[in-house]
């Protein structure tokens, strides 16, 4: 069973500037672990996925789909405007 | 990973075992395979001597000078593998996250199919030897169980040492920056 958990992870740690091992510390993982959820290689427990959103004060579809999320700028300014 | 529930030797494993000072030792794949061949090697080399040393009468001295010697680079070995890693089989469970949990299953469980497959091997090996000389080799019985032992016992760091992947490397920049 290898379904794909999409997140986006990598972007919203990156805009919060928060460190991997920042992260990991507050969700009691290790921070190789955030490395790969952020890449896609490991999918979270619902656990795991729900103590980073909390953590980011998000909700957890805001960080995890199981579709591929739309690039932000896309819709936060549209696709086709210039 | 609950950290309230750790012990002082939990906290000092876990410092050790995710040591960054020796990552150029285990960066890069390539460096990783080296490090489990080199480990490999030295534990047959180390099997070897401790099998003359078995088998050998009146020289007992230098298999034994030998071994001491190659016990320093195997276990420079280990603490490479153990590295890259970061202690996945050294740590306890209650230390290691869900990630870490499953990944030490998978290994184990890998190890102990390549076990499983070697000492199947052996035994045949063994069978088919002592039916063509007529009786089982049973001077060899005494080094095979220890090689056994030792097979058993690190086959899952060289598995875990193999399957152990690149650290990420884009969040160097924004790690400095926090700690400044």
């Amino acid at each position: 069973m290898s379904e794909q958990v999409h997140n986006r992870l990598a972007v919203v740690r990156a805009e919060r500037k928060v460190s991997r091992q920042s992260l990991a510390e507050a969700v009691g993982a290790h921070y190789q672990t955030i490395g790969y959820i952020e890449r896609g290689q490991y999918n979270p427990s619902l656990d795991l996925a729900l103590r980073i959103s909390k953590f980011f004060g998000l909700p957890v579809e805001a960080l995890f789909s199981l579709e591929p999320f739309r690039p932000l700028t896309d819709e936060v300014y549209g696709r086709n405007q210039p | 990973m609950t950290t309230t529930r750790l012990t002082r030797y939990d906290r000092s494993m876990l410092r050790l075992m995710n040591d960054r000072r020796g990552q150029a030792w285990y960066a890069t794949a390539a460096r990783r395979r080296l490090a489990v061949a080199a480990h490999v090697t030295l534990t047959v080399a180390i099997g070897a001597l401790m099998t003359h040393f078995f088998l050998a009468k009146g020289e007992l001295l230098w298999p034994v000078a030998v071994m001491a010697v190659l016990l320093l680079p195997w276990m420079v070995a280990t603490g490479v593998i153990n590295g890259a890693t970061r202690g996945l089989l050294e740590l306890r469970e209650h230390v290691l996250d869900e990630r870490q949990s499953a990944e030490r299953s998978r290994v184990l469980a890998r190890a102990h199919r390549m076990t499983t497959l070697l000492l199947a091997a052996a035994a045949i090996a063994l069978l088919i030897t002592g039916g063509v000389e007529g009786d089982a080799p049973k001077a060899y019985a005494a080094p095979l169980l220890i090689a056994v032992l030792v097979v058993h016992w690190v086959m899952p760091l060289w598995v875990a040492g193999l399957l152990a992947q690149d650290e990420p490397a884009d969040d160097e920049a924004m790690e400095a920056g926090q700690h400044n």
